[in-house]
């Protein structure tokens, strides 16, 4: 199990513990984490599961693909230099402690 | 385990003219219920469509009745899983909300205008035929890249394939006019694979071929365009017009934020959404919501209902851009949200309907009573006379 800290735009926090292999996006609505919508459910189509990762977690993933690219560009929240959808995430064990925040508007 | 329960006091022409009182009655039934004159299992309430789309495994898109499949071929609208995801991402570069701005947003402009200046001078129009339809239909045909097709046809073919997509009766004249549809469109499909192959572009068609997506493939899916594409963008086009004409202190205030388009567009498609019905099928026995469904079950998720659902809208009736900011879902939910979202939202919210609005000086209802609107498993304004202040 890795632990992952979801941080409000208001700043409130919540820690919750998932399972590695699911994504962000599952991660955050399997404990009803606000602010994630995921309304295509990781069709990666919608742009509302917006979140915006740790540099150093960002630089170690593989750049978004095409189409993330330019989704990203569209989230109701402006996008952030380490921005990503969160459906496009799988969660590994090398993110436990990982501090993950929602944009707000 | 409760039996389902069945509304069968309303008629087909009921649920036509107005479902919304009866899904009401249905949200309050329970979660599944059997309205007879549908013939269907449909499921109403917001939480439970959500549910049912968070799981494609258990609630198939694809079926072997499907009428979708019979009038188009096989198409990514009746797929699941990676086979689905394959031509799904076959098409994205086209409809991408980049794409969308950069590439479609200045040819639709001129499309717009255009339509506009053919009638501008008149006075009165009815919006259904005068504007949304061959907006919708010359904004398909770009974004498709189907060349000079006229509006016309599209709109013909459009209504043939949706006419066969629903005829469940198995009419022979209806099957036929499909059937005719279908032959046309990939005819007009043959005749411009030349030109997509040398001039690789954005539309749909070229972005297809750039996937080396197969015929069949290309056949199937460009004809669910077609089927889906018109309807929808032509429906919410005139839905947002007529919640702003009925609603002047929200058009006043559009009109001075622009900004606001956005959210009548969202709150348009909200309150009288274009696609109200789609179906799934039940692939193994499973508990939606304390309902036992079987496996071989087809129900219908009721997006029209679901976006009426009184615990997640208050005052659902009511057409009200300044609603807080929630999820709706009128574009459908999980694997299959609507491909063309992006495209509409341009399309209607920031070109057809401001631009409408600003060129045509003092535009009113003709006569309030005169609006028609009616459907259920695709539902919009059926007619739209108004008038304005012609120069």
């Amino acid at each position: 199990m890795t632990i992952i800290t979801f941080v409000q735009p208001s700043g409130s926090k919540a820690t919750v513990e998932v399972t590695e292999g699911l994504s962000l996006m599952e991660a955050a609505l399997h404990n009803g984490v606000e602010g994630i919508l995921a309304e295509c459910n990781g069709a990666a189509a919608c742009a509302t599961c917006h979140v915006v990762l740790p540099k150093e977690v960002y630089d170690r993933l593989d750049a978004p693909e095409d189409h993330e690219e330019d989704m990203l560009d569209f989230t109701t929240a402006d996008r952030q230099p380490c921005s990503r959808l969160s459906c496009q995430v799988s969660i590994s064990e090398d993110m436990n402690g990982m501090v993950v925040h929602i944009p707000g508007e | 385990m409760p039996n389902i329960p069945v509304i069968g006091d309303v008629t087909m022409s009921d649920i036509l003219a107005n479902p919304y009182p009866i899904y009401a009655r249905a949200q309050q039934m329970g979660p599944v219920v059997r309205v007879e004159a549908a013939n269907l299992m449909l499921v109403t309430r917001f939480d439970d469509i959500m549910e049912v789309e968070r799981d494609p495994v258990t609630y198939s898109s694809e079926n072997p009745h499907s009428l979708v499949v019979k009038v188009c071929g096989p198409n990514l609208m009746r797929k699941d899983g990676e086979e689905h995801q394959v031509e799904r991402k076959a098409v994205e570069p086209s409809l991408r909300p980049g794409t969308a701005k950069r590439c479609w947003a200045p040819k639709l402009e001129d499309i717009v205008d255009e339509i506009i200046e053919a009638f501008e001078k008149d006075g009165e129009a009815d919006l259904f035929d005068a504007y949304a339809s061959p907006m919708a239909a010359r904004a398909l045909v770009a974004v498709l890249g189907l060349g000079d097709v006229d509006w016309q046809t599209v709109a013909r073919w459009s209504q043939a394939m949706m006419d066969g997509n629903g005829n469940y009766g198995n009419d022979p004249e209806i099957a036929r006019r499909a059937k005719q549809a279908t032959d046309e469109i990939e005819q007009a499909i043959d005749a411009m694979i030349p030109y997509h192959l040398e001039n690789p572009n954005e539309s749909a068609l070229s972005s297809l071929l750039q996937a080396d997506q197969s015929k069949k493939q290309i056949y199937g899916n460009v004809k669910v365009f077609i089927g889906g594409g018109h309807n929808e963008p032509r429906d919410a086009i005139l839905t947002l017009v007529l919640g702003l004409l009925q609603n002047p202190d929200q058009l006043a205030k559009v009109k001075e934020d622009p900004s606001l388009w956005e959210k009548g567009f969202e709150e348009a498609v909200r309150w009288i959404s274009p696609i109200g019905m789609y179906p799934r099928l039940v692939t193994q026995d499973v508990e939606l919501s304390g309902v036992q469904l079987k496996k071989g079950d087809q129900i219908g998720l009721c997006i029209g209902a679901a976006n009426h659902d009184p615990t997640h809208f208050d005052s659902p009736e009511k057409f009200d851009i300044f609603r807080p900011k929630q999820p709706h879902l009128a574009f459908g939910a999980g694997a299959h949200f609507c491909a063309g979202t992006w495209v509409a939202r341009i399309l209607v919210s920031k070109l057809a309907v401001p631009r409408l609005f600003e060129r045509l000086p003092n535009l009113r209802l003709k006569d309030p009573e005169a609006v028609k609107i009616s459907g259920w498993v695709f539902r919009g304004p059926t007619s739209l006379p108004v008038v304005w202040d012609a120069k």
